[in-house]
Order: structure tokens, then sequence, then C-alpha cells
């Protein structure tokens, strides 16, 4: 459904590349979702892929069409729900429907208005301003809005900030419904739990390139799946400490332990070295538990802004 | 059908934003009212004069009568008695009058002799200078119609056989100057009044104020990524520009309706002058849809240089301000240096204020106000044209 190939794009005055050398491809029908710190470049492939930006190199295919020349036909199929409030706070549900589905001009308006405030649970809120709702609600219109066009692709920027739990689950159980009848969704977000729980595929951007790429199991299983963390019963005395150095690429901070690129043979003379020399162990952890961990160990723990 | 959409959105973001009504309705006709009525004496067409003079006669004489009668004649300042446990120099220090004139003791014998006396006129300290002139020229006339008579008096005693018909008849010099001004109103010429200069001038004030909502408006829409998904959805820009530019265009003339409307009704009720409409209601809008275009795609222009509704605000009200300044609104242009005059010929408001001036003041029609409006169009076109490459430089950002 898009394919990126060594796209890069630089804002005016900017030190870096916000996009650096980017190759991406989704398939028709997939739920990716793109994960990446604050300023990572996330929103910036969005409005890229939305024909917002044009990039500085490399190139962009939607439905098969490159950019620019087939934008007005990709901006058919697909359609944007940027992480704003973007809709008209003084207008009512209903007008903000019928605005932008009049921007559309599709014959059918009144029935497209209808399915989105069915699929978004809206209907009892159509009079209501939207200066008024609550912010579930405004995200739910947010969302609405982005379905009139019955997009073929939708690309959701962090569609689910700041939201209350009941409404996030019910965005997304709307993203997977909307997903399973077969639209293509581009989903960034920083909440990796939602992730997990949400997408087939899984993307991780930071400073404009993708680090990694894949489905949740490939990725907590290969990439850095060979880590082990062990937590000790007592701190190890300088003895122990000493035997514990025939382990290579071991670290002690404490009573934790921790081998970083430890493979299974490794695992079971660690396993076998801790019981020789009598440390007892309250907690193993092998591979990357989530994917929190997997996104922290790729883009590091330093703040972004 | 797409633009049919953004103008009915945009009405109805307008209709429903109380603040912006109140600045492009109620602010201007607020002003109009207010300006138009404080205004009324220093235009003087109900002869209310409110310049007030002491006349402090130490001398008692004929000629000091005669000089108090002449002054009084002159109707355009209004002599009056100072209240008993008054001290005029008090009263003339904290304008409560605006002049005080003393007739010293012995004038009248004096005024013809070798060694006249001085009468002595005191201007309070709030008097404009070319009020203060305007009483000393009407004080100098007084004075040198009495004097004319005194001379001739002593000359007839001195030639007892001097033929009278020689004698000069100062009524004669008021018949040597014919004042006429070109204002014509319900087709008889009179001065023109406040109202009459005040209308079109604040309603070229407010006009361009249309561009504080507007600008909020779009700021708001690029802020909260309206404007990234209208743009994402395929909308051109020139749809965009269109889809403001069209219902901001009538709010504007709606603004035009209402101010002359209160210059037509609500001033007269309250006691102010009524104002005249001219001759040619073609003149009167074609001016008003070229300042109207000319203010909202200023307006457009504004709101893609700035990057909040403060911004917007703040500069709008100090642009407004020195266009308002340099174009006639607070200080006609008359009054100007030669050089200021030059400068204010380049402010939009001046264009308008003209064009306006043309058909009310001028009684002109619509081949007089061509090049006004042909100016404020081509200002229009070039703020348009500059917003559109604004938005097309700001898609990069």
């Amino acid at each position: 459904m898009i394919q990126i190939e060594g796209l890069s794009y630089r804002y005016p005055g900017a030190e870096r590349a916000a996009i650096q050398g980017l190759s991406l491809q989704l398939r028709q029908g997939s739920l990716f979702g793109l994960l990446g710190p604050n300023g990572s470049g996330k929103t910036t492939l969005i409005s890229i892929l939305t024909g917002l930006l044009q990039p500085s190199t490399g190139s962009v295919a939607i439905d098969g069409k490159l950019l620019p020349a087939g934008l007005s036909e990709s901006q058919r199929l697909s359609a944007l729900v940027p992480q704003e409030y973007a809709f008209y706070p003084r207008l009512t549900v209903m007008e903000n429907l019928g605005f932008f589905a009049a921007l559309l001009a599709a014959p059918d308006g009144p029935v497209r208005i209808a399915e989105a405030l069915s699929v978004t649970g809206l209907e009892a809120f159509a009079s209501s301003r939207a200066e008024h709702l609550s912010g579930g609600l405004k995200r739910r219109l947010n969302l609405a809005i982005g379905l009139l066009n019955r997009p073929r692709l939708l690309f959701l920027d962090e569609p689910t900030v700041g939201m209350d739990p009941q409404s996030r689950r019910f965005i997304l159980d709307t993203i997977k419904r909307i997903n399973r009848a077969g639209t293509t969704v581009l989903y960034t977000s920083h909440y990796m739990e939602e992730v997990e729980d949400l997408c087939d595929e899984i993307g991780v951007l930071d400073e404009g390139r993708l680090l990694a790429r894949g489905s949740l199991a490939d990725l907590l299983g290969e990439r850095g799946g060979r880590r082990l963390v062990v937590t000790l019963r007592d701190t190890p005395s300088s003895d122990q400490s000493r035997a514990l150095d025939a382990i290579p690429g071991h670290a002690v901070a404490g009573s934790e332990l921790t081998v970083e690129d430890c493979g299974e043979r490794e695992l079971q003379r660690v396993i076998d070295l801790l019981a020789s020399q009598g440390l007892g162990v309250s907690r193993v952890r092998y591979g990357h538990g989530n994917l929190e961990e997997l996104f922290l160990h790729l883009t590091g723990r330093q703040l972004r802004d | 059908m797409r633009l049919t959409a953004l103008v009915r959105k945009e009405t109805l973001l307008l209709l429903r934003d109380w603040h912006a009504l109140l600045l492009l309705f109620a602010m201007p006709a607020v002003f109009i009212l207010v300006m138009s009525l404080v205004l009324q004496n220093a235009y003087a067409s109900h002869g209310d004069a409110s310049f007030r003079y002491y006349l402090l006669d130490q001398d008692a004489s004929a000629a000091s009568t005669a000089l108090g009668e002449a002054l009084a004649a002159a109707g355009e300042f209004r002599r009056v008695s100072a209240a008993p446990g008054t001290v005029p120099e008090e009263e003339l220090r904290r304008d409560r009058v605006q002049f005080l004139l003393t007739i010293p003791e012995g004038f009248g014998a004096a005024l013809t002799g070798a060694h006249p006396l001085a009468v002595k006129l005191q201007a309070g300290p709030g008097v404009e200078p070319s009020v203060d002139k305007l009483f000393d020229a009407e004080l100098h006339g007084a004075l040198a119609r009495i004097y004319l008579k005194a001379s001739m008096a002593v000359l007839s005693a001195r030639m007892p056989g001097m033929d009278a018909s020689l004698a000069p008849d100062l009524d004669a010099v008021d018949k040597l100057i014919l004042t006429e001004s070109l204002y014509q109103a319900g087709g008889e010429r009179r001065v023109p009044s406040s109202v009459q200069q005040n209308v079109p001038a604040w309603l070229l004030f407010a006009m361009f104020f249309i561009a504080v909502p507007l600008s909020t408006t779009w700021v708001q829409e690029r802020q909260q990524g309206t404007y990234a998904r209208l743009r994402s959805m395929g909308l051109p820009p020139r749809s965009l520009l269109l889809g403001k530019l069209l219902p901001y265009v009538v709010i504007n003339l709606l603004q035009v309706v209402l101010m002359l409307a209160v210059g037509v009704w609500l001033v007269p009720l309250l006691g102010g002058d009524r104002l005249d409409l001219g001759r040619s209601y073609p003149a009167l809008v074609l001016v008003a849809c070229a300042v109207s275009f000319a203010s909202v795609c200023y307006a457009l222009l504004i709101a893609n240089l700035v990057t909040s509704g403060e911004q917007a605000t703040i500069f709008t009200g100090a642009a407004n301000l020195l266009m308002a300044a340099l174009g006639g609104i607070m200080v006609p242009r008359f009054l100007m240096p030669h050089v200021m005059q030059v400068i204010s010929g380049y402010s939009p408001m001046t264009w308008g204020l003209d064009g306006f001036l043309d058909v009310f003041l001028r009684q002109e029609g619509a081949t007089a106000v061509a090049p006004e409006t042909l100016k404020l169009a081509s200002f229009g076109l070039a703020c348009l044209a500059a917003a559109a490459l604004a938005m097309k430089l700001g898609k990069r950002r």
C-alpha cells in the first residue's frame, strides 16, 4: 500500500534532517504502529505521506502511484486524523461533519455522516457544540471526520492522547474494526501497550531513522532477545564477583547481574555458575519482556525535549 | 459546493464569536455616535459656539462698549459674565473660559491720540493655537472698525466742510467677502457636519479591524491541525483564500450598512446632524466594495504572517492605528505638514476616506471615485498575492 525508498526531509533552517534515508513498505490491510520519541520524525513522515510536505530526496508511492504526481488520487483514498482536535470548536458535531463531508463533494454525504456518527458512537451528541464535548468525545469526533471519505488508508497521529481508559479502549476497538474491514492503518503513538495490543507490524523511528521494524513477536524475540537480567537474593561478595568475571559481557550493579548478548549455551553456564557460587536467584528476565524495554533499548533513555 | 461549505462555515464561526461581533459592529457604532456628537461643535453647524470669554471693561467708554458689541456681533465666541466671587484669571487658568479680554481705563480717550492704550488678551492654557489665532483675528477686525470710526470722527471735527459721503461705509467691507462651501446636502449649500466627517472616517477604521477575527480564526485552524486536515483532503490554497474572502467581504459590507444607518438615523435621534449619503449610490457601493476587498485581503496577508492570536491582535491594532493616523482618520490631512501629507497619500485608509468623502461631501459620482477604487483594488490584489505566497512558503515550514 505504501512504498517509501530513501526518503529524506530537512525543515528550512534545521541543523539535521527530520527524516534521513528512510525506507519502509506497508502492505495492504496492515495495521502498522510507528513508535518514536518526541521529535523522532513521526509527524513529519505522515505530513510527507499526506502531501503536506515535499520530500527533499527519495520516493513515496501510495497504492502504486508515485507522489507528488499521484497526490490527488492518494488524497482521495486516504484520510489524516491529526493529533490535535482538527475541527471547529464553535460548530456542532453535525455541522463539523457536514462541513468536511461537503468538501469531499460526495453525493451520499448524509449517509457517510450517519456512518461516521454510528462507528464512533456520536449519534447522541450530533447537535452538541464541539467545544462542549469531553476530551474523549472530541477524539471520537476527530476520528469520525477522518472516516467520512471511507478511506482505504488511514493515518492516525497519536489519536488517543489525553483520553480516559474507557474512551481509549473504545477508540482502539473502533480502529481494529476499521482495519478488519480492510483499511490499511498507519498508527503513531507513545503508548507502547496500545501498539502491542493493536498493531500487527511495528516500526521504531528515532532521529528520522527507522531503527527496527517487524511483528511484535519478531522484535521481542530477535532484537535484543539475548539479554539476560538476573536479580540475586544478595549482593555478591568479592570472591563471588571474581567468579562471575568468567561470564563474558556481564555487569553487576548491586544485586542485579546483566549479561548482554547471552546465547542459550551461555545462559545455562550462567545459571550453573550462580548455583555453584551459592548465589540465590529471585528473578530472571531473558530477552525483552515488553515493547517499552525494547523501545528504550533502541532509542536510549536520555530526554528528548 | 466546496466554496459554499467554506462560506457557510466561516459565517457560522463569526456569528458565534461574540467578541468579534462586538469589535466589528458595536465598537465602531459607539465610536461613530460618540465622535459625531462630541465633535459637533467643532464643525459648528448648529451655531452653538463653545468658546467663551470674559470681557473686563475698565474704561466703560463709548469706544469700549462699541468694541464689546463688535466682538459679540462676530458670533463665533460667546461672552460670559464672571460669577460673583470668582477671580477671572483663575477661571481662565482652569479653562472654564477660553479668553480674558481687558479693556484698560482711558482706552477710549487715547484711541486716536499719539499714545493709544492696548487692550490685553489672555488665552487659557488649553486653547489650541488655531482657536487663539481666530479670536485674535476677530479682535483685530473689531478694533480696526472702531479705530477707523473714531479716526473719521476726529477728521470730520477738524474738517467741518468735509463731504459726509466720503466717509467709508464700514459695513461694505463685509460685502467684499462672499463665503461659500462647496458642500451641498438636500440640494442646498451647507457647512459639512461632524457626522458627515466622522462616519466615513471611523467606518474605515472599523472595516480594517476585520483582520482580527479573520487572522485569529486562521491561526486557530493552523494550530489545531484543521488547516493540515483541509490540505490533506486536497483543498487547494485558492479555495481556502476564497472561502475566507467572500464571507468576510459580506461582513465588511454589513458594517458599512450598519454604520451608515447609525449616521442616518441614530445620531439625529440623539441630537446630532443627519448623515447625508450624497447623490450617487453606485459610487458609494463602489467605494464600499473596494475598501472591503482591500481590508479583507490585507487581513488575509496578516493571517498568513502571524503565528498566534495575540500577534494578530497586537499587529492589527498597531498597524490600523498607524494607517488611521496617516490616513486622515484622526487628524485631517490638510492639517499635516507637507511631508506627512505626501506619506499619507500611500495609506489605504486615505484612499478609502477620499472615496467616501468624494461621495458624502463633494457629492461626486462613480467616475470621480474611480482613482481611489482602483488604488484600493490594486492594494487588495497585492495583499492577496502576498498572502498566497506566504501560504506557499508556510507549507514548507
